[in-house]
Formats: C-alpha cells, structure tokens, sequence
C-alpha cells in the first residue's frame, strides 16, 4: 500500500474552514460541507489539491434527508468526498456542471431518481426513466410508492 | 405449395438465423448466447447464424425483464421482423421478470410486449438450453408450416396476478 501524495493534512488547511474533515480511509478524505459552499470547496479542490476528475457524484435519500457526496480525485490518488445534506422539503442545490463539465449528466441522473433541483442546470431533461415517466414521481425516494392508478409508461396500453 | 414456397420453408427449418436483444438484462444471459456461438459450442453446425438485424431474422431471442423504456423498443423490433417469426423469452427475467419482478422501471416478461413461443428456464440458461430451445422452436415451425400458420395454438393470454408487497418503513 503506497502513501497517496496528498497528505490530509492539505486538505485540512484548503477545506478545513468549509466544514468538518474527517480521514475515512488511507486514501479518502470526507468533507461535511453545506449547499451554499459547496462550489466554492469544489473551486478549492480543484485549484489548490489538483482534483481534476469527478469519480461520480452519489445521492442518498436517508429517511430524513437527501445526502449528496461528490467524489473528487486527481492524479495523487486521493478521494476527497464534499459531503451536503439536502433538506427534504426544499431540494435544492445549486449546479456544479458549469466548474465541473462531467457532473452535468449525474445531476440530470440524480433529479431524474430523487428529484434534487440542481439550480441552474442547463439542460435537466430526463436521462433513465422512460419518457412517458408522469412527473413529480421518484422512484428512488424512500417515501414513494407506485400508484396503480397511474400509468407509469412503457407498453403501450392496448398490448397489455 | 408451390416449388419456392417448399424451397424456403425447407431452407428456413435447416438454416434459422436468430438475433439477440437485450432488454435490461443483466448481461448473463446475453454472454451465455454468445458462449453457444463459440467453438466450444458451435451452433453454426446446425445452420444457426446469428445475425445483426431483426430484419433478416427468423428467431429472436429476448434477455431480460424488459425495462419500460425498452418495451417500445423491443415492440418495434419484433414488428420489423418479416413473418414467420418466433420469439423465444430466454431465463427467468424473460419468463417473468425474475429478480426484477415488481420493480418500478420493468414490465415483468417479454410476453407483456410481445408474443412468445418458447420460455428457456434457468438464470442464466445454459449454452445448450438454448440450443435445445431453438431446436425446440424449430419443432414450432414445422408444426405452423403443416397448419398453415400460428393460429391453431393460440390461446388465451393468461393475465399473472402481481403480487404487491409493501415497501419496507424507513427508521431514521
Ligand atoms: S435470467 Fe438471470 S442471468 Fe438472465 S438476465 Fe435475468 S438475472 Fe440475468
């Protein structure tokens, strides 16, 4: 097990006054961060511990909150997870798409399943639901249930 | 029957030509079909070619429990074969929707969308299932050609009751 080249304690003193830091794992660094800081800590990352590559960005509805965690890394090896609680009557965050190219198509991927606003999106079309989809339902929300009133898309109702 | 009518039906029982679609499967299924054109297996030995477009095919063979987003799909496919065509519903996905069965984003089984002919067990089926399933279909054909058509062995669709189970509560 090599020592990635990013010591923790860069990522302290670039994104230790945006939130808690917190060293998961040898090659991972957690940083609980808030929705309105989150661009900046993206910035910081990029610029000052050369995170050049977003891994992926990942939701999760926890039963009271959404929790979204992008993951960062760059040529040192390290993971750097921003870590933002959505609240879940407002969700809302704003884009990342325009700082980060790649993070484009996870947030149309993310408001497609739970149904985060990612503000100032370009383009926040559906990506794997099917497009006969009704709105407002997501399926990856744990309080959602499927309506057998409704038609959810796919066979064309006089097949089946 | 005229000589060419005898001809191509002759030609297509000796030599069917069968191609793959994947539905939302998980990709097992369609590797075990490839594992049946390998050497190992060789269905070209019995005139089985598989082929790149459902145009030129007789048989089509469907992976999976057909997503919603596919079912249009895979219905347009079905559609551009020309007739006679058959359709065999490979695994437990195809049957009746498998592990996925009840998910928001499938249709549970290819015979939602699409006429089948013949359902091969198994998750996913072996080489030579598939094989036998396409011989077995073959049967199919020979029996349609002496009846003149698919119609004296149409039934009733019968409807499987889908069973809803409650999601799970979320303790926060
Ligand atoms: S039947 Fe089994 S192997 Fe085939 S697609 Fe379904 S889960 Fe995969």
């Amino acid at each position: 097990m090599t020592e990635p080249a990013l010591k923790p304690d860069a990522v302290q003193d670039a994104l230790g006054d945006l939130g808690t830091v917190e060293t998961v794992r040898w090659n991972r660094v957690k940083v609980s961060t808030k929705i309105e800081k989150v661009r900046e800590a993206i910035l910081r990352a990029q610029s000052l511990l050369a995170c050049d590559h977003v891994v992926q960005i990942s939701a999760v509805d926890n039963g009271k909150s959404f929790e979204l965690i992008y993951h960062l890394t760059g040529p040192h090896r390290m993971v750097i997870a921003l870590a933002i609680d959505i609240p879940r009557d407002k969700p809302e965050v704003p884009t990342t798409s325009d700082i980060l190219p790649p993070a484009g198509i996870y947030e149309r991927q993310i408001h497609d399943l739970l149904g985060i606003v990612f503000r100032g999106h370009p383009d926040l079309r559906r990506i794997i639901l099917n497009e006969d989809w009704p709105a407002n339902e997501f399926p990856l929300r744990k309080d959602w249930k499927m309506d057998p009133n409704k038609f959810y898309g796919g066979v064309p109702p006089e097949v089946k | 029957m005229g000589l060419s009518q005898r001809l191509v039906n002759w030609a297509r029982i000796k030599s069917p030509w069968i191609t793959l679609f994947n539905s939302g499967a998980c990709n097992a299924c369609d590797i075990e079909v490839i594992a049946a054109l390998t050497p190992r297996f060789d269905v070209e030995r019995f005139g089985i070619l598989a082929q790149g477009s459902p145009r030129h095919a007789d048989i089509l063979i469907v992976t999976g429990p057909v997503t919603k987003k596919q079912a249009p799909r895979l219905r347009r496919i079905w559609e551009q074969m020309p007739e006679p065509k058959y359709v065999i519903a490979m695994g437990a996905c195809g049957a009746s929707g498998g592990v996925f069965r009840g998910l928001y984003h499938v249709v549970d089984g290819v015979e939602n969308v699409i006429p089948v002919d013949v359902f091969v067990a198994g998750c996913p089926p072996r080489p030579d299932e598939i094989i036998n399933a396409v011989v077995a279909c073959l049967g199919l054909v020979k029996e349609d050609l002496a009846h003149g058509g698919k119609e004296w062995r149409q039934k009733k669709p019968t409807v499987i009751p889908r069973v809803e189970t409650p999601p799970k509560e979320v303790t926060a």
